[in-house]
């Protein structure tokens, strides 16, 4: 039995409020050691998906890379993981293992097979996600306790209603954790972020088909060094306050609030999937009732909650206190505002590139100026060189304007990226 | 009968509620009435931070010298500590005043006046209780940075009427009538303290002091929720050592009371029986 990994939460915030202050934020940081032990390989039992899409649009250049990918993420594979793979077209189909829809343990037999299975995949047919999911879905339950996990690789649209995928997202929320990879520029992020979201996963623009054997490697060796299946975050609040919002903010952006599963009255559960050795933030709202100066309460008990134990890992307080102290309350806690500024800057993204895809010039220059600037001041270099594509700001006059020749690529990852979040920087800097 | 936490039913007798493992029995909570106070002292159903019972008290000694400790009006909870006791003759205080920025301040400096009060009361020197007292607040940190901490300041009065101090902090002692202070801070310019009982303290030395006072007057002993408002202050000239300290302790909360508050006054060179 290897070591189990040790958690830790804490708890950033400022607890003081003012009079008439009723809203309490607090960032909280959970990390994992992951095991005890890094070199040794991590014994939990593992379950692993690969959803490749072999739709019309794929064929040529295309599936050559997919190919090459999934042969990649095939080899990554450690032995005893159990494995399958699925071409994805307006139906699912296993491709390997043949004969049977069953997860088979990887192997050097079963890897060397598994390759041969993926080299004779062809493009042809239409694109429906969610039945490819629901496929993967089947085949992990049938391995409660192991990490389950699929990754799926797309070029297109999905082709189903819309309420169709959203029915199957919302069946299979929290069932295996999807990291989703998009290729080319005909595919469209607001679906493989429903997917992300549901799927508790992560979704990246891979703008070179030839890195596309990369991200798969290393999305099924992230997958691979998870130590543990599932882990809740499990908040109290007091019978007199509200729960506003549970957010993970670090790495990416991901709306746990809509994700709740009551314990009692005044708890619930939010799922935060799998983990590893890592550390992820996440930021907390509650809604207090009005209070006395001097009065302290606990307006959040935050525990970090193995569901299939019970066991608590790691636990920590949100705490609020009423002052007439100007000075204490109206200090702001930087990590809040930093990821306050972080999810604000996601939004004007959204809200920017909407606006300039129905034509509405006004609001998107708006919106995507101002994200150019919070981008520039969060340290977000690498967002703020995109949005410096799409809009250009006088530097002598402030004025911003809407560039007209927009590289889609350019768009789609300003999209897809816009997501992941900065670590705050240190003080100082 | 019903979990206070959770609303589920609950048999009379249980431990524990069925549906949401609360223990039952816990203390009730001050504000909204449920049995649903946690070890940590706040209440699982509203959320409020128990008052911890020291708010307010105050010790009186047959010889006259008394404490007074408050929470003022600006803090949820009173982080002070203070004992006060006579053994042969002998009169013994300590003063601590929990660091506010740590966690369970009011743990360390209720442990710490009672581990050196007692020291002191049998006869243990100040660098023996200061000591023990430094230990005993330590063992309530899980971890360096989870290590509650309290000032110090302890003083002696023996029968023939020297006196011994020994502080760490900004805790503080006064020689009354005059209001000559007898203490030396343990802080920087901005304010903040540099020694403290507690797991991160390091080595901390005990400022000492002895003297025996010339003539009759009263030792004050204070947090610095009392010194604060002294600067300008006319001390109480009469009445009994009680008297004096409630209503040097008034003189705080009108001042504002933005910190708690920690008076005790020993009478010297004569009885205020």
């Amino acid at each position: 039995m290897a070591d189990q990994p040790v958690f830790t939460l804490n708890v950033d915030q400022n607890k003081y409020l003012p009079l008439d202050g009723r809203e309490v934020h607090a960032i909280l940081t959970v990390g994992s050691t992951g095991g005890a032990t890094v070199q040794a390989a991590p014994s939990a039992e593992a379950a692993e998906v690969i959803i490749i899409d072999t739709s019309g649009s794929m064929s040529g250049s295309k599936i050559r890379e997919a190919r090459q990918a999934a042969a990649t993420a095939v080899r990554t594979l450690r032995d005893g993981v159990y494995f399958a793979v699925i071409a994805g077209t307006e139906s699912a189909r296993v491709v390997f293992p043949g004969g049977h829809a069953n997860l088979v343990k990887a192997s050097p037999a079963t890897r060397a097979e598994a390759e041969r299975a993926i080299s004779r995949l062809t493009a042809h047919g239409g694109t429906a996600m969610g039945e490819w999911l629901k496929l993967a879905g089947h085949l992990l339950t049938a391995h409660p306790s192991a990490i389950r996990h699929a990754l799926l690789m797309t070029d297109g649209q999905n082709n189903e209603r819309p309420e169709v995928f959203a029915s199957v997202l919302a069946g299979w929320s929290g069932k295996f954790v999807a990291d989703c990879l998009g290729v080319g520029d005909d595919w469209v992020p607001a679906e493989l972020r429903k997917v992300a979201e549901a799927l508790l996963g992560t979704f990246d623009f891979v703008r070179n088909q030839g890195d596309l054997p990369e991200y798969f490697r290393r999305l099924t060796q992230t997958s691979m060094s998870k130590t543990v299946a599932d882990l809740s975050l499990r908040v109290w609040v007091p019978q007199t306050a509200r729960l506003k919002f549970v957010k993970q903010v670090s790495p990416t952006l991901l709306d746990l609030t809509g994700k709740r599963t009551d314990v009692n009255p005044l708890t619930g559960d939010y799922p935060t999937g799998s983990w590893g050795a890592e550390e992820r933030e996440y930021h907390i709202c509650v809604e207090v009732p009005p209070g006395q100066v001097g009065q302290e309460i606990r307006a959040g008990w935050v525990k970090l909650v193995r569901p299939d134990t019970q066991e608590t890992v790691a636990s920590g307080n949100v705490l609020a206190q009423w002052t007439d102290d100007l000075a204490q309350s109206t200090r702001i806690n930087r990590k809040v505002a930093h990821y306050t500024g972080q999810a604000e800057l996601h939004e004007l993204i959204q809200e920017g590139l909407n606006a300039r895809s129905v034509g509405d010039v006004d609001t998107a220059t708006a919106r995507l100026a101002k994200a150019r600037q919070i981008a520039t001041d969060s340290g977000r270099e690498d967002t703020a060189r995109l949005l410096e594509r799409v809009v250009e700001v006088d530097p002598a006059t402030g004025t911003a304007r809407l560039r007209r020749n927009v590289d889609k690529a350019d768009e789609i990852e300003l999209d897809t990226g816009s997501v992941r979040t900065s670590r705050l920087r240190k003080e100082g800097n | 009968m019903i979990c206070p936490v959770c609303e589920a039913p609950v048999v009379a007798g249980d431990t524990y509620c069925e549906a949401c493992g609360h223990a039952l029995g816990a203390p009730t909570c001050s504000s909204c009435g449920a049995a649903a106070v946690d070890a940590e002292g706040y209440c699982e159903r509203c959320g409020l931070r128990q008052p911890t019972g020291r708010d307010h008290a105050e010790i009186v000694l047959p010889g006259g010298a008394a404490a007074v400790t408050d929470k003022g009006l600006r803090r949820s909870r009173n982080e002070d500590a203070v004992s006060l006791l006579e053994t042969g003759g002998t009169v013994v205080t300590v003063v601590c005043d929990g660091v506010g920025s740590s966690p369970r301040a009011d743990e360390a400096s209720a442990v710490a006046v009672e581990t050196a009060g007692a020291a002191l009361a049998r006869g243990l020197p100040q660098e023996e209780a200061f000591e023990l007292a430094g230990r005993a607040v330590a063992k309530l940190a899980t971890s360096l940075d989870d290590a509650p901490a309290c000032t110090y300041v302890s003083a002696a009065v023996a029968r023939d009427g020297r006196v011994t101090l020994g502080w760490a902090g900004d805790t503080r002692a006064y020689l009354l009538p005059g209001g000559s202070l007898l203490t030396e801070d343990d802080v920087v310019e901005t304010g903040e303290i540099t020694a403290w009982l507690g797991a991160d303290a390091g080595d901390v030395d005990l400022h000492l002091r002895a003297f025996t006072p010339e003539r009759p007057g009263m030792l004050l002993v204070c947090s610095d929720g009392l010194w604060r408002y002294l600067d300008g202050y006319a001390f109480p000239a009469t009445g009994t050592p009680i008297e004096m300290a409630r209503e040097m302790l008034r003189h705080a909360l009108d001042s504002g009371g933005q910190d708690n508050v920690t008076i005790v006054l020993i009478p010297l060179g004569e009885s205020h029986g």
